[in-house]
């Protein structure tokens, strides 16, 4: 039976099994040998007892364990819990500044003339986000040609060459 | 981590070592004591609950010269120890309004 029990504790998790594995053998080895003085029908009842006990433990090792690993967070990823409080009042505040923006525009319907989706023709964000961005490319590209034109040429070595022959 | 009010067989763990460091075969004796038969853990339920107050730090393990991995001794941190002295006021207090409202019934 004790090769039994030692199998049904590998159903346990590794870090249950590192840590206690050795030590419910023993107790259970223990206990065995007290049972075994009591007569067929305790050792009935007590194996069955430990079997089921080993598989529900087993079991709720692993709940347990997933559920550890399934919320636990990096420790660069933690925040403090009152950053939680911090980002539900900034979201109640924007939900609320939402809001009073909604009742503003209904209660001044004249002022607030409904206008209808932008139109594609009418996007000035882009070609300004493409034009900086081909801007710094076409920088850059300069930039690197240059080094790398001086580098093929040879020219950065010129100073060495000349402090070499003084 | 053991969370209020405790399991039967987590109070009675926790009773057992609170007279005296113990290992895990005497908590099992202990335990079946104190319930007079009535509550027998088995080795896996022992050692779930053990687990569990160990990660909660309600218990530690006991450094001892001569322990070896299958014969470790557990006692009762001060945690432990402030933690079932709260669930035994708990109990304490319900056994007495239970007692009070079943003489009120009777009367």
């Amino acid at each position: 039976m004790l090769t039994l029990y030692r199998f049904l504790l590998r159903f346990y998790p590794s870090a249950h099994q590192d840590c206690f594995s050795e030590e419910m053998a023993a107790v259970y080895r223990q206990a065995q040998m007290e049972t075994a003085k009591k007569g067929l029908a305790a050792q009935i009842r007590f194996h069955f007892r430990e079997v089921t006990g080993l598989l529900r433990g087993a079991l709720q090792e692993h709940v347990l364990e997933f559920s550890m690993r399934r919320f636990a967070m990096r420790t660069e990823f933690r925040f403090p819990k009152s950053t939680a409080v911090l980002m539900m009042i900034i979201l109640a505040g924007v939900v609320l500044a939402i809001e009073k923006g909604k009742a503003i525009q209904a209660s001044l319907p004249a002022a607030n003339p409904s206008i209808g989706p932008i139109q594609p023709a009418q996007h000035t964000f882009l070609p300004v986000i493409a034009m900086v961005f081909l801007f710094f490319y076409a920088a850059g590209l300069i930039g690197w040609a240059i080094l790398f034109a001086l580098r093929r040429s040879g020219t950065h070595r010129l100073a060495e060459i000349a402090s070499e022959q003084q | 981590m053991e969370s209020f009010p405790l399991t039967e067989p987590v109070l009675l763990i926790l009773l057992s070592l609170a007279g005296q460091p113990r290992h895990g075969y005497s908590i099992l004796k202990d335990v079946e004591k104190m319930s007079d038969g009535r509550v027998v853990l088995s080795t896996g339920t022992l050692y779930g609950a053990l687990r569990r107050l160990l990660d909660g730090d309600w218990i530690e393990r006991l450094d001892e010269k001569n322990s070896t991995r299958g014969r470790q001794a557990y006692r009762l941190t001060s945690r432990g120890r402030k933690n079932l002295q709260f669930e035994v006021g708990r109990l304490k207090h319900l056994t007495h309004l239970a007692s009070l409202r079943a003489v009120t019934k009777e009367a």
